[in-house]
Parts: C-alpha cells; sequence; structure tokens
C-alpha cells in the first residue's frame, strides 16, 4: 500500500476503487477487529500497567530472574523438540500418506483427521491414562516382564513430549503431504535417466521441492506446541511451568494480570518471529522456481 | 568387419513383453535401431509405444525379453547406469532450479571440474540456441523454449542413446513443425541415435529414417518413411499413416502379385497375394485418386458424386460417394474446382492400390 497509500481527498477514490474487496472483507474485518485486535491492545497495553502508571516490572518479573527465563526455556524447549520428533516422523510419513492408494489412503486420511475431532484436553487425558504407574503401557512391560516394578513415565518430560509428538503430528504430516503429493512423479524419473541413484536423486530434487511443507509444518506445529497449555499442565503439571501455563496461572490464581500480560506478549513475539522467518524461507523456496 | 554381416544394432529389443494386471502392453517386440538412425515409434494412444520407451529407458521393467545398448545387455540396469537421454512429455524440467541447473543436472557428482561443467553446459545451451537464458527459471520460458532446455539437459550428459516421449505434441502446431526440421538437422549433425515416441503421423514422416507402426502391443511395419507411407503393409498401417479410401469385395483371380477384386462398383485390380475367393478390403490413398481425365491403362475406374468439398489451402480434398461408400480424394490448386452434387468418374492406378484380408469377414 506504501505507494498507492491514500492522501486525504483520494482517500475517497480509494476507498471507492476497492469497494468490492473492502465490501466482501468487511465481516473478517469486523470479527478481527473487534474480536481480536482490539482485547489483544487492551492486553498489551495492560503489560506495561503498574500501580505508578507506565512499568516494566511485569518484564522484568519474567525476563529478569532465573525462574521467568526458566519459563520461556521450558517454551522454547517443548516447541523446539515437538517440533523435531514431529518432523522425524511426520516427514516419511507424508510420503507414505503420498504414496498410498485407495483404502489405505482413506484409513491414513482417517487417522490422521479423526483425533483432530477429539479434544486435546481428551487426548492428554488418555496420554496420562496410558503413562500412569498401574496403565496400559506399564502392564504390558510387566506383563512382558521387561520390568518388575512399573516405571515412573507420568509426569516425566519423556511423558510431555511423547504426548506433544502425538497431538501436533496431524499439524506437520498434513502440509508436507499436501506439497510431496503435488510433486511429479517424472522429476525423479528425470534425475534418474540423468544419472542420480534412487538416494541423490531424493536429495537433489525430492527434498528440495518438499521444502516449502516442511516450512509449513515446522511452523505450525511450533507454534502450537510452544503455546500449548493443556499438554503440559495435564502431563506435567507444575513440573513443567511454561509462558502459557503462567498466563492462566497469573490470571486465574495469582491475579497479577500485567504478568499474565507480559507472558502472552513474549510469547507473541516468539509466534511472530516464527511467521516472519517461515515466510522468508517459503520466499527462498519460491525464488528458486 | 566383413561384408555380409549385419551391423551390429545400437539398441536392439528382442522378445520383449510387458503386462499391467491381466492386459499385455507389449507382447514379444524385436526391434533394432542402428547406430545414428533416427527411429520413431507411432502408434494410437495404449498401443504399448511409450511402454516400450520407458523399458528401454529403463524405467519400467519388462516381464520376458532383453533390452541392449551399444551391445551390453542393460535389461536389469537401473536407469541411472544405462546413458539415456529422455526428453519427457511436458519436459519435467526441475522447477526449482534455473536453465542452467537443469542442464548442468546430469554432470555434476561425476569428478568433472567446475570449468568443464560450465562448458558442457554452454555448449549444450548454444546447440539449442538458448545461451542467452542461462539464469533464467525455468517456470518463466514459454514451452518451445523448455522443450530446447529439456533437449539440453539430455544432449549435455553425453548419453548413448536419446528418447523422446512426445516430447513435440505439447507445442502449438508452427512451432512443432519447426521444431521437427531443425531438431532432426541437430540430431542428425551429432549423429545421435534417437528413438521418439509420437501419434502423430507427420511428425513421424517428418523426423525419421525409419518409423515402427505399433498397434495393441505389436509392431505392424517397420521401415522407412515412404515405404511406410506409399506401400503400407497392413490395413492398419494404411489407415494410421495419412487417410485410405476403401472398397471391399471378393478375389476373383490373382497374377504377378496383384488381385483382381470384385466390389460393388465392379473389379478393381490391386497389389497383393490373396487366395481366389479371400474377402478383402481395397485401399488408395487420396492423392493417387484422380477425378476424370483420361484412363491409363491398368486404372481403377469408378463413379461417383461429389458430397463435399474442403479446401485446405494448398490442397482442396473432395469427399466423393462411390455406391454409399466415402472416397476421399485431395487435389492441389484451386482452378476448375468442381461442385458439390456433381456427378464425376474417380480413376485410380492399379500400382497404388492395396488389398488387405478384411478384418470384419475373418471373425
Amino acid at each position: 500500500m506504501s505507494a498507492a497509500a491514500p492522501h486525504g481527498a483520494n482517500l475517497v477514490a480509494w476507498l471507492r476503487s476497492r469497494r468490492a474487496g473492502l465490501t466482501l472483507a468487511a465481516p473478517a474485518l469486523f470479527v478481527l477487529i473487534f474480536l481480536y485486535a482490539a482485547p489483544l491492545a487492551h492486553l498489551l497495553a495492560g503489560s506495561f500497567r503498574g500501580p505508578a502508571g507506565f512499568t516494566l516490572e511485569a518484564y522484568t518479573k519474567v525476563l529478569g530472574d532465573a525462574y521467568g527465563r526458566s519459563l520461556v526455556w521450558n517454551s522454547l524447549r517443548l516447541g523446539l523438540i515437538t517440533t523435531g520428533l514431529t518432523l522425524i516422523v511426520g516427514y516419511p510419513a507424508a510420503f507414505g500418506l503420498a504414496m498410498s492408494r485407495g483404502v489405505l489412503r482413506s484409513l491414513f486420511l482417517a487417522s490422521l483427521f479423526l483425533p483432530l475431532a477429539a479434544s486435546v484436553i481428551a487426548k492428554a487425558f488418555a496420554w496420562t491414562i496410558l503413562l500412569r504407574s498401574h496403565g496400559l503401557v506399564n502392564d504390558a512391560l510387566i506383563f512382558l516382564h521387561l520390568t518388575a516394578k512399573p516405571i515412573r513415565m507420568i509426569f516425566t518430560q519423556t511423558s510431555l513430549i511423547v504426548g506433544a509428538a502425538n497431538i501436533f503430528l496431524p499439524f506437520m504430516i498434513l502440509p508436507i503431504y499436501a506439497v510431496v503429493a503435488q510433486i511429479d512423479p517424472r522429476l525423479t524419473e528425470a534425475a534418474a535417466t540423468l544419472g542420480c541413484s534412487p538416494a541423490r536423486a531424493f536429495l537433489r530434487v525430492v527434498l528440495p521441492l518438499s521444502a516449502p511443507g516442511v516450512v509449513a509444518g515446522v511452523a505450525l506445529v511450533f507454534s502450537l506446541s510452544v503455546s500449548a497449555y493443556v499438554v503440559p499442565n495435564l502431563l506435567m503439571g507444575e513440573n513443567y511451568p511454561t509462558l502459557a501455563t503462567t498466563i492462566a496461572k497469573a490470571f486465574l490464581l495469582i491475579r497479577d494480570p500485567a504478568l499474565g500480560a507480559a507472558a502472552g506478549a513474549i510469547l507473541m513475539v516468539i509466534g511472530l518471529a516464527v511467521v516472519v522467518v517461515s515466510n522468508r524461507l517459503g520466499e527462498q523456496g519460491g525464488q528458486g522456481r | 568387419m566383413t561384408p555380409g554381416e549385419a551391423v551390429p544394432a545400437h539398441v536392439a529389443v528382442t522378445g520383449l513383453s510387458k503386462r499391467f494386471g491381466a492386459s499385455t502392453v507389449l507382447d514379444r517386440i524385436d526391434l533394432a535401431v542402428a547406430r545414428g538412425a533416427l527411429v520413431t515409434l507411432l502408434g494410437p494412444s495404449g498401443c504399448g509405444k511409450t511402454t516400450l520407451l520407458r523399458l528401454i529407458a529403463g524405467l519400467a521393467t519388462p516381464d520376458a525379453g532383453h533390452v541392449s545398448i551399444a551391445g551390453a545387455d542393460v535389461t536389469r540396469t537401473p536407469p541411472h547406469k544405462r546413458n539415456v537421454g529422455v526428453v519427457f512429455q511436458n519436459y519435467a524440467l526441475f522447477p526449482h532450479l534455473n536453465v542452467g541447473g537443469n542442464v548442468g543436472f546430469g554432470l555434476s557428482g561425476k569428478g568433472l571440474g567446475r570449468a568443464t561443467i560450465a562448458a558442457r553446459i554452454g555448449r549444450a545451451l548454444d546447440l539449442v540456441q538458448m545461451g542467452k537464458f542461462r539464469d533464467r527459471p525455468v517456470t518463466a520460458l514459454s514451452g518451445g523454449q523448455q522443450q530446447r532446455v529439456a533437449l539440453a539437459r539430455a544432449l549435455a550428459v553425453e548419453p548413448s542413446v536419446l528418447l523422446f516421449d512426445e516430447a513435440l505434441s505439447a507445442l502449438d502446431r508452427h512451432l512443432r513443425e519447426t521444431m521437427q526440421v531443425e531438431l532432426r538437422r541437430l540430431l542428425k549433425d551429432l549423429g545421435a541415435t534417437a528413438v521418439f515416441v509420437t501419434h502423430d503421423q507427420d511428425e513421424a514422416l517428418t523426423m525419421s529414417d525409419k518409423i515402427a507402426v505399433m498397434n495393441a502391443g505389436h509392431i505392424e511395419q517397420f521401415a522407412d518413411p515412404l515405404s511406410v507411407y506409399a506401400r503400407p503393409k497392413t490395413l492398419f498401417t494404411m489407415r494410421f499413416v495419412g487417410i485410405s479410401s476403401e472398397l471391399r469385395g471378393k478375389v476373383s483371380a490373382r497374377s504377378d502379385g496383384q488381385v483382381r477384386v470384385e466390389t460393388r462398383v465392379g473389379a478393381v485390380t490391386a497389389q497383393g497375394e490373396q487366395k481366389v475367393g479371400a474377402s478383402v478390403v481395397v485401399a488408395t490413398r487420396p492423392e493417387h485418386v484422380r477425378i476424370g481425365g483420361v484412363e491409363d491403362a491398368g486404372d481403377n475406374c469408378a463413379e461417383g458424386q461429389i458430397r463435399q468439398i474442403t479446401f485446405h489451402g494448398s490442397r482442396t480434398r473432395l469427399s466423393v460417394d462411390v455406391a454409399g461408400v466415402e472416397f476421399v480424394v485431395e487435389i492441389g490448386g484451386v482452378n476448375a474446382l468442381p461442385a458439390a452434387g456433381q456427378a464425376v468418374v474417380l480413376r485410380w492406378p492399379a500400382a497404388c492400390s492395396f488389398a488387405y484380408a478384411d478384418p470384419s469377414a475373418a471373425a
């Protein structure tokens, strides 16, 4: 809009020229401005508000001491490990999905979409049932004589990562699958006739062409898992405080809205950084085309 | 090599069969392509021509038979070790690489120096007159330019044999005809051995040293373009390579490679060796049929009525009703055109008429 920025009398003409577009966008604009942007601005303003007016106290509370920084680090750690794990599991799975046909493909897709219909709370609880001392996993291990006593799994970081990876996996597989399914199989054939072994053809053709899907999947899973509230709360509880759990605690328990707002603002900055970086990567991928 | 010894084929296919499920796509195909020859596999869609090309490239494996390239059996060799260049239908250029990256794709990882690779990319692009486009993204090119890049990419690896899968069919007609002539000249200059796949008989006639006409998984005729067009061995070839006007009848006499056939418009003479009493189809090409004029010795003759006249620029095509059978006649020039509805006498030489066993009577 920079070059066509409206000035004074031009504004009317500018609005008129875009009337169709503005009319179509109006409901969405209304929702975004009044139900999203306005409360967000209110929240951000609240993060700078103290008893004596403007203050950065809430931010120093979060970023200034070791505990506060551990919140940020815990959130980032959860996001990074979950993203890495879902990428390792999801990338080949996306290819399996793209190569499958008929009933098998329907089954694969159903196994991805059906869990999305279940509440994340239900899924997180399911994991606590599976992983508790006398849960399904421990009972099976004892039955198989792999362990004599139940292994402590629930409320460990392992359970947190396994649960988070399970819950966010579809958000990694689906964008990669959407891109991989579009790759022309003749490109690999062309690479083969040009002397590339299957492994080299994958590295030089399929991998770079699947990159946009990977970027989208990584951005989705990271932004979902870095801000996850239910998963760390149910699978780790107090042992793994994150920015998201702190927001809830600040508003609901300790009644410190400025702290909650600051934690929210930091989380939003992380989210925006992911959007900016993935956009940049997406553009780079597009330039080679 | 002693005289009389057969020149070993550069690409040889023997007893090659391929089935997909219950359907046999290729049925014991034999084909020999001489070094430096341009051979076209011509046939309708589903005749197995693309499958045959893929088997030569190694992109599919045969159920039976052998493929050899330059004297070596490559039947079980994976495509990346066959040293074949393939120009795909719609080109299959790598969208994430620019023109130079595409052309150089097959050169990296071979221990060639950067300078050597750059020089070979430049040479391949110059061959197809695309030198100026080296740094362009391939998605910004027109169809004809993409076609040239695909060719340069295949040429750059200096393959033993070049394979073209409907490589020109996506181009518009004018560009396609230009490319046919240009491509043939380039491949001849390079001394390349090439196999084309096409369903376009004009393309096959223009570009090939030899044409293999394919139908339902087998080769109907393998010969030079002139023979395929002017002396088709089978009714399928007669019909597929050009237009064919046909009369059905029974053989009444046979002598010296010619048969006399009784048809509903009277007796006609044609090239053929069928037995007396056999049901045959007598076929002829439109350009051999004359309207009126003087009867030469050995001419066949029939009377008919002009149904339709279509103008094709340098030629005019007449559709003539001969006792319920459509005869297609082509005449040159635009002077003294007959009119639709006019009764005419058609004459065509027996030497240009061919008798084939009638497929509908065989059952």
